[in-house]
């Protein structure tokens, strides 16, 4: 090779300035940030071990001054959760340049991981007297303020920080702020303005599906979830939100597809096995809903709807010992909701234990706002039991509220129900004719699924058929065909009700009640 | 020859393991021990002319330029501090027109012609703060003493200065009284920008990034600054287009998570754009800007700072260049990613995919030694791999979303339910009622028991019973199936009989 090979240091002929005393002073004064690029190359590639060997170095090499790598290592302990040990570093870089404000950004920030909210406005604060016109003061300040539930002060700092720079995560606060607080309408406005501005994030698009299916206006729900899932084909909310609408229009098979598809990305979600299971439970597969909820079950033992969903399943089932102990839990842990006892007393009544249910139902009727059926099935327990005057009572109960319930428009009325109620009304000689204009639907969905997104504890619409269609195996339970339609012999003897006036042939049941529901169907 | 000894094969053409690849390996050699980052690979700028590599060594120790060759590499020389970048330009007309390297490293740059160093740049001294040097003079004329001076120095800046011992303070003084105060910078990024004329071969100036947080372009045959631009934070990445004599258009991605677009005559930025996270990379392909974050995604934005498109990539970017097929006048970008894959990108389609047995810490691709198109990869162990772009492939881009994603076809695994399921579950039906009846009176007369149990231990003070708060008992339980015997009380308490 005649190439030669430099051992030796090469020599540079015309410098700009002379080589010697220089020589000497950088001898003596090494530049601080000599390697500050090295460091920064290494940290955002992430690789912090070779960042930290460089750090150190830099660090003795002059003897602790090097700020840049003083505040990386502060970054880095960060990362790594020494929130403590990064803050006095921060604080160190502060000191070394009083100036800048990024080092008390950094700083504040610290504060706010600790906790320390009130400490973090008050370095903020002084950050911003350096830097006046910095979004991301504004918005750190905004979302210290959130934690101190000082909303309105929040608010101003959120809006503050949009007029010097749009930003997603900005958007993203103030509609919790207004989540915080309840409004609903206000959260759903900053999410539409934020999905102008950023059409693509797949956050929004799912945050802004679920609040229009909180207020019950599916077809825009559909419409944002419907986008999201464009641009991110496995986005877990959105999937599961999209799926449950699915589920409510009775289209299981396509619920179920997408649903797979989570499956495999997250298959440990309890209110993803939840709705499998209510998929299986409208296509009839019951052993499949049984499993499915129980893993659902298993893995999360304290969520009431996993427990309400078992205990119809197997009410569906005729297991009455077990519906009972399923909906005993749920009871115990959601207290105050009218359908779970309900769902009791309907347990309880096939269980032959007729004065537990009317305690039941009577708890279901006191909790219980807007639900007719829940009067219903109690007027047919008094009826069965023979007393006129409180089925009467409790069955103008159930017209108040369907005559409250015909204001709202995207009600449908299970056909069930409605034949049951008219059956009855005339048993007990009501006589008008009941009101049922509104449009009957023939459903095939009676279950309750579980909201998409648990995190946001999200109510389910209560209004819409899917909630009436709850137990129509309870109401199923009580009617009694004239002349041994279905009348297929089973053991058990469940209470039903005589259409004649007179008991005929007092309770002589025959039929098993989920038989006939099948038969309806 | 130092390094790449156990180099296995030859530069000539090693057929890829897979007949489909869009390339061939020419050469893997993962003991070839070049360390470095995309920016310290100086491409080659005409046939025949060598790669050249700032190599920071295994541990940024014993920095290297090395030369190489095929796959091997040609020569080895020592620098004397770590390249921050290097580039290879033509710095005259005049034949012959041999093309120059410049490796910028500390506050200057080397600029080397025929591999021989051929001159030494270094960035011009910062004018120090009018207060210090006030404070200096006063110190010379010994108007003021150390200590006064210390304090006053502290409010401004730091400096070794302060880090001194009293006794050392007046040695310092008295040693460095004569000279002025001079503050050097570091250079953190360097590019090159053509200075007249868009030909590949003509003659272009160099662009400096410095720690002082500003841009200067230096003409290349007198290495005078031509123009300087200051940033609002330290550039890391550069972007240049056009001509500076014409115009031109540099992006710079800074440390602060922005990047700032300037244009000629203009000092200041003329847009930026704000990234919630850190640039890892920025390329320019034709009239976009595209840009790896630091939270594994590439986006990418117009010159005016626009955002386009976003990318989610699975897993961390580490490095990113510019692929151009000249005979295909295809333009994309490569990224290497954390999990050993280079994906090659078109806007927001993915093209190709390379795998590589180690994780790629930098790239090139262009033309070396014969070959046209050839892709560089240096490792992150250190390692040298060498691809050919087959002269037949064609990158086709993939159908965008084709139908539902993959896993819609798995079907869901329901837990199965035995046999013995199924007959508990006809048990219950035909026996419910009894079962429950059972079971309800079995519970309350259980929960009799215990209480009974209790109020009789209670009476009868067996059990110990903590009074104040402060000391809790502890107790340690052996259930069995039958009824609980043993309860061990920890030594402290005293056991008065059974529990």
């Amino acid at each position: 090779m005649a190439e030669e090979r430099l051992a030796t240091r090469t020599q540079f002929p015309a410098s700009a300035e002379s080589q010697k005393p220089r020589l000497k002073k950088a001898q003596e004064f090494p530049i601080l940030e000599k390697q500050n690029w090295l460091i920064h190359l290494h940290y955002i590639r992430k690789d912090y071990e070779a960042c930290k060997a460089v750090i150190k170095e830099q660090l003795q090499e002059t003897q602790g001054l090097c700020e840049y790598a003083i505040y990386v290592q502060a970054l880095i302990f960060r990362l790594e959760g020494n929130i403590q040990e990064s803050l006095e570093l921060f604080q160190t870089c502060a000191v070394l340049s009083p100036q800048c404000a990024d080092n008390l950004k950094q700083v504040a920030r610290s504060l706010f991981l600790l906790g320390k909210h009130k400490a973090a406005i008050e370095v903020y604060n002084e950050a911003a007297k350096l830097n006046q016109k910095d979004w991301e003061i504004c918005h750190n300040l905004g979302v210290c303020y959130i934690y101190l539930k000082q909303f309105d002060k929040a608010h101003d700092q959120l809006h503050n920080a949009l007029h010097l720079n749009r930003h997603d995560l900005t958007y993203i606060m103030l509609g919790k702020i207004h989540l915080l607080q309840g409004d609903l309408d206000k959260a759903i406005e900053i999410y539409k303005k934020a999905v102008e501005f950023s059409p693509e994030n797949t956050e929004l698009l799912t945050t802004l599906g679920l609040l229009y299916l909180q207020l019950g206006i599916y077809q825009k729900a559909f419409e944002h979830l419907g986008n999201a899932l464009t641009y991110d084909p496995t986005n877990y909310k959105a999937i599961l939100a999209a799926g449950s609408m699915m589920q409510t229009h009775g289209d299981f098979d396509v619920a179920l597809t997408k649903y797979r598809v989570v499956a495999c990305a997250v298959p440990e979600s309890p209110p993803l096995w939840n709705n499998i299971g209510m998929c299986f439970f409208g296509k009839k597969k019951y052993v499949a809903a049984i499993s499915c909820l129980k893993r659902a079950n298993y893995l999360a033992p304290f969520d009431w709807k996993i427990l309400y969903n078992l205990g119809l399943v197997h009410l569906t089932m005729q297991q009455y010992a077990s519906a009972f102990h399923f909906v005993s839990a749920a009871i115990n842990l959601q207290p105050k909701m009218g359908e779970l006892f309900m769902l009791l007393a309907v347990a309880l009544t096939n269980l032959e234990d007729p004065e537990n249910a009317r305690r039941a139902y009577a708890e279901a009727a006191r909790l219980d706002r807007c639900n007719p059926l829940v009067n219903l099935n109690y007027a047919v327990l008094l009826y069965n039991q023979g007393e006129r005057k409180g089925a009467l009572a409790q069955f103008q109960e159930m017209e108040k509220k369907i005559r409250l319930l015909k204001d709202s428009p995207s009600l449908e009325f299970d056909a069930e129900m409605v034949e049951m109620a008219q059956k009855l009304g005339a048993a007990l000689q009501v006589g008008e004719a009941l009101v049922w204009t509104k449009p009957v639907k023939d459903t095939k969905s009676k279950h309750r699924s579980a909201s998409a997104s648990k995190a946001a504890s999200l109510q389910q619409p209560l209004g819409s058929n899917q909630a009436l269609g709850q137990a129509m195996s309870s109401a199923a339970a009580y009617r009694k065909l004239p002349s041994g339609a279905g009348a297929t012999a089973q053991p058990t003897k469940p209470p039903s009700l005589p259409l004649e006036p007179e008991p005929a042939a007092g309770a002589q049941p025959t039929e098993a009640p989920a038989q006939i529901r099948e038969t309806q169907e | 020859m130092a390094a790449a000894s156990s180099s296995d094969s030859d530069s000539g053409r090693a057929e890829s393991s897979e007949a489909s690849s869009k390339w061939l390996d020419a050469h893997y050699d993962p003991m070839a021990n070049i360390h470095t980052f995309s920016s310290c690979l100086g491409e080659s700028l005409g046939p025949g002319t060598p790669l050249v590599v700032g190599d920071l060594g295994p541990s940024g120790q014993h920095p290297r330029l090395k030369v190489l060759k095929g796959p091997t590499v040609l020569t080895e020389s020592p620098l004397p501090a770590l390249p921050a970048a290097a580039a290879t330009f033509l710095m005259e007309q005049h034949e012959p027109r041999t093309p120059a390297l410049a490796l910028a490293s500390g506050p200057c740059v080397y600029v080397y012609k025929n591999l021989k160093p051929y001159f030494k740049f270094t960035l011009p001294q910062l004018p120090p703060n009018p207060l210090e040097q006030d404070l200096w003079n006063q110190v010379k004329e010994d108007r003021i003493d150390p200590l006064t001076l210390k304090e006053m120095l502290e409010v401004l800046c730091v400096c070794r200065f302060l880090q001194l011992e009293l006794s050392e303070m007046e040695a310092f003084v008295s040693q460095h009284k004569s000279k002025s105060i001079k503050r050097q910078t570091v250079i953190t990024t360097m590019t090159t920008l053509k200075k007249n004329l868009a030909d590949e071969d003509a003659v272009s100036c160099l662009v400096l990034g410095t720690e002082n947080k500003e841009l200067l372009v230096l003409d290349p045959e007198a290495f005078t600054i031509l123009a300087k631009m200051s940033l609002p934070s330290v550039p890391v990445f550069l972007e240049v287009s056009g001509q500076f004599d014409v115009e031109f258009r540099l992006a710079a991605a800074c440390r602060n998570g922005n990047i700032y677009i300037l244009r000629r005559d203009s000092k200041r930025p003329k847009y930026c754009i704000e990234l919630s996270a850190q640039p890892v990379g920025l390329v320019r392909v034709h009239k976009v800007l595209v840009v790896g974050s630091n939270q594994d995604t590439l986006h990418g934005f117009t010159h005016k700072g626009k955002k386009l498109w976003t990318v989610q990539m699975p897993a961390a970017i580490l490095t990113m260049n510019l692929l151009e097929q000249r005979s295909r006048s295809l333009q994309a970008v490569m990224a290497g990613l954390a999990n050993g894959e280079v994906h090659i990108y078109h806007d927001k389609a993915l093209l190709n995919v390379i795998r590589t047995p180690d994780v790629v810490t930098s790239l090139c691709f262009g033309r070396y030694g014969r070959e046209d198109n050839t892709l560089i990869m240096t490792t992150r162990g250190g390692g040298l791999i060498i691809k050919i772009l087959k002269r037949t492939a064609v990158f086709v881009e993939a159908r965008g979303e084709a139908g539902p994603p993959p896993a819609q076809a798995m079907k869901l695994n329901v837990p199965r339910k035995t046999r013995l399921y199924v007959d508990q579950t006809l048990r219950e039906r035909e026996a419910g009622t009894a079962m429950h009846r059972t079971f309800q009176t079995d519970l309350y007369l259980l929960r009799l028991r215990a209480a009974r149990a209790y109020v009789q231990a209670l009476e009868s003070s067996l059990n110990p019973v903590s009074v104040t708060a402060r000391e809790p008992l502890k107790l340690h339980a052996v259930v069995s199936f039958q009824v609980c015997r043993a309860i061990r009380l920890p030594q402290g308490q005293e056991g008065r009989g059974q529990g």
